[in-house]
């Protein structure tokens, strides 16, 4: 049988498969758009994290670009839901079935018509 | 185990490309622009994966900087747009 981290390595990349999947069905189903981006958070943060680690086990020679992968996807996921989910409040799209919503009144919003 | 590698490999590209054409067909479907440009930054996101996908079964470390130039692009596109929708003008 192959040494152990093969079977780390298709281990971390059946992981980072399982939650790309979760993250593209919970994309699909989810409500409203601020539910949707917490789904493909999950995508690109677990997803492509666990597949560098297989890839990085892999190939080893590749180390250093799949760290600065890391380091990046790490660093502009969470920035880029946050544009995304500020666009959205800003033209006013509805929260489906909001608990709390803190941002009422605090933020000019449009009226939700779409650009 | 070479084998088991590449099999596993074959099949998460498959599940990957998958995703990454549900996502495209939203990023075409979607019901308002909010939610194309999720459904945009969810396709380029599978598309890096499948960049890494290929980087693997290659055996060749240029696909990652290829998947590097993708994620620096797809981010700086996607915060662009946002800032487009939210108020019509980018600067």
């Amino acid at each position: 049988m192959g040494n152990i981290l093969d079977i780390i390595a298709v281990l971390f990349m059946v992981i980072g498969t399982l939650f790309s999947l979760i993250g593209v069905i919970g994309y699909i189903r989810m409500p409203d758009v601020y539910t949707r981006l917490h789904a493909t958070g999950k995508v690109s943060v677990f997803g492509i994290v666990f597949l560098l680690i297989a890839a990085i086990i892999l190939s080893p020679l590749s180390l250093w670009k799949g760290l600065v992968l890391i380091f990046f996807v790490l660093l502009a996921s969470p920035s880029v839901a946050h544009s995304i989910a500020s666009a959205a409040y800003r033209i006013g799209l509805p929260l489906a079935h909001p608990a709390r919503d803190d941002l009422r009144g605090k933020m000019e919003q449009g009226d939700g018509r779409d650009v | 185990m070479e084998s088991i590698i590449n099999i596993t490999t074959w099949i998460v590209l498959a599940a990957h490309l998958l995703m990454a054409l549900v996502a495209a067909w939203r990023v075409w479907r979607g019901e308002n622009s909010i939610a194309r440009l999720t459904a945009l930054d969810l396709a380029s996101t599978l598309t890096l994966a499948v960049l890494i996908l290929i980087s693997i079964l290659e055996q060749n470390s240029i696909f990652m900087d290829a998947a590097i130039a993708l994620a620096a692009l797809s981010y700086l596109s996607t915060v662009a747009l946002a800032k487009f929708i939210s108020d019509q003008k980018v600067f």
